[in-house]
């Protein structure tokens, strides 16, 4: 499932959409950290719209994450627990940005940039989204700032098509990947599998996936790697050119005669007047 | 007259679906949809209707209305209201509310506000309400920057979305420059109709393709949706429509 793939240690969360689903981008999300047990509880989204005009409806949003924690510390130290959160006490929010588009709409670079490093550095929030496809960003730097949220971001994911989609991932000590995935989407569930022949992400090790044992080779190759029987033969019985150069073979002269040549077979050296 | 359009289009019901957004390739000309739209909605009864004028003014609606068999003229100030920029801007001249930045408001915010004042005196009172926009694109002509014409089409799908049955029906010619404008637009609706026009160049039979896009359901990770491609002619007083491959040259 994609979700094991997003919903991890790493805080901030860029998913680059190529396919035109923006409009169901916080659904998207939400069902993400729904498969991996995150309540609605600890989920926090912006409202989208006009109200994503005012600075405080962000400011509103970092108040309300910082609120819950002080109200669940200070219910720890009465030796109150049910009046905490239980998502939200020990790991954070998990917070869903409008789209890059719709926050572009109504803020600078320099403010989304500002607000998603605040969300980045808050012990209150534990992983932030946002969503961006490159076809709704009208901005005129459009291509730097998307440069710059993925620059920020610690998990790219980028939806190339419908089939296919690659992960980057940083970790805290500095080593990056950069994975493909095939991927399986219905309107319930999002599949994925490794392009590099490993097992399908969320699948127990142990048990490879019928799909796997069937095409060892990756989806997307355009190169037939497996050989049968004849292919085997025909080609262990080719003998390649410079294997030829090595044959051991018996020294010969070749002798072309001119056509004025009176060549004498019985006395083949005539010519040399001895 | 326009029944088969509005009926290709699912625009021949009662009840419309929120937003709905018509876009407009270079070179074609898409404004007969309006017509058609406007006049099947004054035929229901008591079903409001607001038209904002900003490409051709109210006069142009009233003979096109016409022509399709219904008179605009019967409806207006009763179930259908004008808003005529247009008209407004060529008889006020620079006096118009519309380029004077009266209060530091742009124009796409005082457009909004009166169709706003407009819903809210009218909608009550009726079983349903239509906003039809025609044109988007004239505001960007009128000093609208990009960023107002999407941020006026957010306040239009706010509006949409706090009354139940209001409708928004926009349309915006991209120009082959105002795509991503577009793009913005079509993504809060669920329905897009494309006016495009005929890749092998002009025909006299047909004057363009019709691509309609509906989102019939948003699941979890992918949206059920549904297209569907029909020719068009507009004729004098009616607008036809076939199946691709319907037409074809007679040797």
């Amino acid at each position: 499932m994609l979700s094991n793939l997003l919903v991890t240690n790493q805080k901030v969360v860029l998913v680059i959409d190529e396919l035109n689903r923006e409009r169901i981008a916080p659904k998207f999300i939400g069902s993400l950290l729904h498969e991996q047990g995150q309540g609605a509880e600890t989920i926090k989204a912006l409202p989208t719209g006009v109200s994503l005009k005012h600075v405080a409806t962000f400011e509103a949003l970092i108040g309300e994450c910082a609120n819950h924690k002080n109200n669940n510390t200070a219910a720890e130290n009465a030796g109150d627990l049910d009046g905490s959160i239980p998502g939200s006490k020990a790991t954070g929010f998990n917070v869903i940005l409008p789209t890059l588009a719709d926050l572009l709409c109504y803020q600078t670079p320099a403010f989304i940039f500002g607000f998603l490093n605040r969300l980045r550095r808050s012990e209150n929030v534990c992983r932030v989204f946002l969503w961006a496809s490159p076809q709704h960003l009208q901005n005129p730097h459009a291509e730097y700032i998307l440069a710059g949220c993925e620059y920020l971001a610690e998990l790219v994911l980028r939806l190339e098509s419908d089939k296919l989609l690659s992960l980057i991932s940083r970790k805290p000590g500095g080593a990056v990947s950069n994975k493909r995935y095939s991927c399986q989407v219905s309107k319930t569930f999002f599949q994925v599998t490794p392009l590099d022949g490993g097992l399908p992400a969320g699948g127990s090790p142990k048990q490879p996936s019928p799909e796997t044992e069937q095409t060892p080779e990756p989806a997307s190759s355009t190169f037939k790697i497996e050989l049968d029987e004849d292919e085997v033969m025909a080609r262990n019985a080719l003998t390649l050119p410079y294997e030829r150069t090595c044959e051991p073979s018996e020294g010969n002269i070749i002798y072309t005669p001119d056509a004025d040549d009176d060549f004498d077979e019985e006395d083949p050296d005539e010519d040399l007047c001895i | 007259m326009a029944t088969s359009v509005l009926l290709a289009c699912g625009l021949n019901e009662q009840k419309l679906p929120g937003f709905v957004h018509i876009s407009e390739e270079s070179n074609v000309d898409g404004s007969f949809l309006i017509s058609c739209i406007l006049g099947q909605r004054l035929r229901i009864s008591n079903a409001g209707t607001l038209l904002v004028c900003l490409q051709h003014h109210y006069q142009h609606y009233f003979n096109a209305g016409m022509r399709l068999g219904y008179n605009t003229n019967i409806f207006q100030g009763k179930t259908l209201g004008v808003i005529d920029v247009l008209s407004d801007m060529a008889g006020e001249g620079l006096a118009s509310k519309w380029l004077r930045n009266s209060e530091g408001q742009t124009l796409t915010e005082q457009l909004v506000e009166d169709i706003r004042a407009q819903v809210e005196s009218n909608y009550a009172s009726r079983n349903s309400y239509t906003v039809l926009i025609d044109n988007l694109s004239i505001l960007f002509n009128l000093g609208a920057s990009k960023l107002q014409v999407q941020q006026f089409c957010q306040d239009l799908a706010a509006l949409a979305k706090e009354r139940e049955n209001l409708t928004v029906i926009t349309k915006l010619s991209n120009s082959d420059i105002y795509q991503l404008t577009d793009n913005n637009v079509a993504k809060l609706g669920q329905v897009r109709i494309q006016v495009l026009r005929l890749k092998s160049g002009v025909f006299r039979e047909v004057d363009g393709k019709l691509l309609i896009e509906r989102v019939l359901e948003e699941g979890n990770y992918a949206c059920e949706e549904t297209r569907k491609e029909v020719l068009y002619k507009v004729n004098d007083r009616n607008v036809k429509v076939f199946a691709p491959g319907e037409i074809g040259v007679k040797v």
